[in-house]
């Protein structure tokens, strides 16, 4: 391979360490200077039953999606990795346990390795029990044989295994250390014989920024944090949990404050009440909780009050499927609850989109004084991608409208009817601002108002005014990728999905397609002007999602009264890039065989 | 009947003309090769062409990878076999798995025999017998012209020396009495096989006239890897030094399994050994010879290929006895260089 784009696959079963493998093998990279994108699939239980999968791509220009075919696979569990072993390419490696204790029901990984594939026997557990006295370190001495077979640094992972381990001991991790370097000097002594090779990295070099391995739920916090948070409140619910987890270490150290709650209306019942006293207030949740929110949501637009809603997205309906991905919760976002209650919606499409995504929210939750859901979904939160960080916030710490002194007093009108629809807003404490704040339909001093003409002022005033979000500030709402002009296939994706649609779109563009995409991040107000001159642009606009009605698609269908062809999959894995790319061939009349990933 | 597992161990020459063959007579069985390697079938014969630059593996495969997938061939790589069970039908890998078959044929070849005394100094000599040990070598060797030792000789070792020379190297072969094997070479004509030697540009040193090896050594920092020291205390410096002493049949595993076994697994004409569901064929097997009135071995690529045909066809009920088709004679050409037909291949 000429420049680096290399895959790796670690499989194993809840237990067996393969996603701290994976971990400490994606910071390894990334610290090398390579640009990483990492996604792990685990399971719902804790131990003992479930497949584990860590899966990265190491490449030297930011890739936007993994690929379908990985080039290494190493197995710490034969029998969750014989149904993956078909994802090694040829020529590609297959890294397993020689002397197991006992083998998989479908027998040994051997005999389920392709022709093609290169296979590399180690004796994981013997090296761990010999290094360290125990097979707790198969992990790490299978991690190490893989550096060592491809002359990783391996004072890379000495350090992040140090990192890793501290916690527990310094004896704990000199013990990985030997388990790693026994099993490098065993990969180190293998004849290589894939043809898989780690060129040169190319070192960041954009002054001004930090360049961090980091998943979207990582990134989002950091967003909450450089927007200056005040107040979050939350409950653990896969995949949103690690937010909740991470806020609760960072935000006492910034001298803000987290409360668990103890459900889910409770949580955003609080996010409400803290931005209703003038804070920056946050919750996470996914679908399930989504749903139980609604009711509060619908409060939070009446009342005008500024929220941020994080939502990963998960298998549904119900408990559904909690560690599998989907973007099923799109029309849960934007129409959910009762009544006409407008609400922001906005859905990164990658890592740094988590966080320009989370810290905008506070902004324009603020701005637009109304609740604000950001759409993340499992793959997203969960993926690792290498991103640069500017060393400064890029995040307006106060974008409040505050009334003028003179507005202040007895009749101070909360809910005036200005142009635009955005009241400026007195918080509790401010001399003169007292008003009255309520889930009934109000005039503008905020007392119960039920009038026909009232109802429709107050509604048309809650939907002008999140007009602004499609102009806000630094913020991009739709953007268009590849070929600008005529187009014979559009994509028009959202959210994580759109990785997989850029993917598809260059190897649409190499087979000489004219290709085009448009990722959408407003989600709600939808970026009409924006979306119809793509689709103007394309002969046909597909649009892949990862839900089983295509919410998406009809959401652009209803919006804009225009025909897209919808591409909707549910397999709680991400979307594959050739099955998007077969459907633009089909749409571009072409009938090529799939090209190799 | 067409539903039958054949198991063939060992993936050279063999093994894959026996698995093509099985797959040509019996389209529905299924068909498991295992083997110690870690490539699919290549050409063996070819591995001297890693020192005119050709390093890329893929390129000395027999076969491409789809071959095995579209003909239904289970490879199954980096797998030693630990024991086979004749009474149950059932081979046991080194990882604790079982493999059952219905029938067996073991074509493991051999491997490179080293003399006792010279077992000791194993890791401080590199074989030749895969493409990992070949690139080994070539890495081994400095880039303007390296300096080989070659222990004993035999026509796989001379073969590589032709290359070696070829490309810019000095081979000094230590000759002894496995210096032509697996020729049958007299006391007589032997001077005269010695001398063609070194009109090929092989440097002979007689092991006779030096009381044989004493030691092989790590080089001094400086000089080249390796010090060859012989009984009357001269020394020979080498980058390499290579053991070419004849091959034994590679059957460790067929210890416990009740079959008649000399040097090699005795089988019949019809390659089928003491046991009704194993065949052996190639260099792992004793063929009996009525001509001879013993059994004997067989080498040169045409009689182990046909070997490994007539074993698969009397394994899916055929009667074929092998019949020898290789020359077996060493010769001296015009120019005055050995010729021998072991060294062809097609």
């Amino acid at each position: 391979m000429d420049a680096t784009d290399i895959q790796i696959l670690i499989v194993g079963s809840a237990g067996d360490g393969t996603i701290a493998a994976g971990n400490i093998l994606r910071q390894a990279l990334a610290e090398a200077g390579y640009k990483v994108i990492s996604f792990d699939v685990y399971p719902p239980e804790i131990r003992g039953f479930g497949k584990c999968i860590a899966r990265m791509r190491a490449t030297i220009e930011q890739a936007y999606s993994l690929k379908q075919q990985s080039d290494v696979m190493l197995s710490l569990d034969d029998s969750h990795a014989i149904p993956h072993v078909a994802e090694v390419r040829d020529w590609g490696a297959v890294l397993y346990e020689s002397k197991p204790v006992a083998n998989a029901p479908q027998g040994h990984i051997t005999g389920h390795i392709r022709p093609g594939q290169i296979p590399y026997g180690c004796a994981i557990r013997e090296i761990s029990e010999k290094a360290t006295g125990a097979n707790r370190s198969r992990n790490i001495v299978a991690l190490g044989y893989l550096a060592g077979l491809y002359r990783l640094p391996r004072e890379a992972f000495h350090a992040i295994i140090d990192r890793q381990f501290k916690k527990r001991g310094a004896e704990v991790a000199s013990v990985n250390r030997k388990a790693f370097d026994e099993g490098y000097a065993a990969g180190a002594g293998a004849f290589k014989l894939d043809d898989v090779a780690f060129g040169p990295p190319k070192p960041n070099v954009v002054p001004g920024t930090v360049v961090e391995m980091i998943n979207g739920n990582a990134a989002v916090v950091k967003g909450c944090l450089d927007a200056g948070i005040d107040c979050f409140f939350g409950y653990p619910i896969t995949p949103a949990t690690t937010i909740m987890e991470r806020l609760a270490t960072e935000m006492p150290r910034h001298g803000k404050r987290l409360v668990q709650t103890e459900d889910e209306i409770s949580a955003i019942s609080a996010t409400i009440g803290a931005g209703f006293a003038g804070t920056r207030s946050a919750t996470a949740t996914s679908g399930p909780g989504l749903s139980l929110m609604q009711e509060m949501l619908g409060l939070g637009t009446m009342a005008e009050v500024p929220s941020v809603v994080f939502v990963s997205q998960r298998g549904g309906p119900s408990t559904g499927m909690p560690t599998k991905t989907e973007q099923s919760d799109l029309n849960s976002a934007l129409f959910g609850g009762h009544g006409d209650a407008p609400r922001i919606v906005m859905a990164p499409t990658n890592v740094e989109g988590c966080y320009r995504c989370a810290g905008k929210a506070f902004e324009m939750a603020e701005a637009y004084q109304t609740p604000v859901i950001v759409l993340l979904d499992l793959y997203l939160s969960n993926r690792y991608e290498t991103v640069a960080f500017g060393q400064k916030s890029p995040f307006e710490p106060d974008v409040n409208k505050r009334p003028r002194k003179q507005d202040l007093g007895a009749g101070y009108k909360r809910f005036a009817l200005v142009e635009g629809g955005v009241s400026p807003r007195a918080v509790p404490g401010d001399a003169g601002g007292m008003h009255i704040v309520t889930g009934l339909e109000h005039n503008e001093l905020g007392r119960p108002a039920d009038s026909a003409e009232m109802h429709l002022a107050m509604c048309d005033k809650r939907l002008d005014k999140l007009k602004g979000a499609l102009v806000h500030p630094d913020f991009t709402v739709a953007k268009r990728f590849g070929a600008m002009g005529k187009a014979a296939v559009g994509l028009l994706a959202w959210g994580s999905t759109f990785g997989e649609c850029l993917e598809a779109m260059f190897q649409a563009e190499k087979e000489g397609i004219d290709c085009s995409a448009m990722k959408v991040v407003m989600l709600s107000p939808f970026p009409e002007e924006a979306v119809s001159a793509f689709m103007d642009d394309c002969a046909a606009v597909l649009v892949p999602e990862l839900n089983h009605d295509g919410q998406f698609a009809r959401l652009v269908q209803g919006t804009l009264g225009r025909k897209v062809v919808k591409l909707t999959r549910v397999p709680g894995v991400p979307m594959r890039v050739s099955d998007i790319l077969g459907e633009i061939r089909r749409l571009a009349g072409r009938n090529l065989p799939q090209a190799a990933e | 009947m067409s539903e039958r597992h054949h198991v063939i161990v060992g993936m050279g020459i063999t093994g894959n003309e026996a698995a093509i063959t099985l797959r040509r007579r019996e389209p529905q069985s299924r068909i498991t090769i295992v083997t110690l390697a870690s490539l699919l079938f290549y050409n063996r014969y070819d591995l001297p062409q890693v020192f005119r630059g050709k390093h890329d593996w893929r390129e000395f495969l027999v076969h491409p990878p789809a071959f095995y997938d579209d003909n239904r061939i289970t490879v199954r790589r980096n797998s030693r076999v630990a024991n086979v069970d004749p009474l149950n039908k059932v081979m046991t890998l080194e990882h604790k798995e079982d493999i059952p078959y219905d029938t067996l044929l073991v074509a493991t070849g051999g491997r490179g025999w080293i003399p006792e005394e010279l077992a000791e100094f194993r890791p401080l000599m590199q074989g030749f017998g895969s493409f990992e040990q070949a690139i080994t070598v070539a890495r081994a060797l400095p880039e303007g012209g390296g300096r080989v030792v070659m222990l004993g000789g035999d026509m796989i070792g001379l073969d590589l020396a032709r290359t070696l020379i070829d490309t810019g190297h000095r081979v000094t072969l230590v000759a002894g009495e496995q210096t032509f094997w697996p020729h049958q070479v007299s006391a007589e004509r032997r001077p005269a096989f010695v001398a063609a030697l070194e009109t090929m540009g092989v440097e002979v040193v007689e092991q006779d006239s030096v009381g044989g090896v004493a030691q092989i050594a790590q080089g001094a920092k400086g000089l080249p890897a390796r010090k060859v020291v012989f009984r009357d205390g001269s020394e020979l410096m080498a980058d390499v030094v290579m053991p070419f002493y004849g091959i034994q049949p590679a059957i460790d595993f067929m210890g416990r399994t009740g079959v008649d076994v000399e040097r090699g697994l005795l089988v019949n004409p019809e390659l089928r050994t003491t046991d009704a569901a194993i065949w052996a064929a190639g260099d792992v097997c004793q063929i009996w010879s009525q001509e001879e009135n013993r059994y004997r071995f067989y080498y040169g690529w045409r009689n182990v290929r046909a070997m490994g045909e007539v074993a698969a066809g009397n394994m899916t009920g055929g009667n074929d006895a092998f019949v020898a088709d290789q020359d077996e004679k060493l010769e001296i050409d015009a120019e005055g260089r050995l010729v021998s037909p072991f060294w062809e291949y097609a």
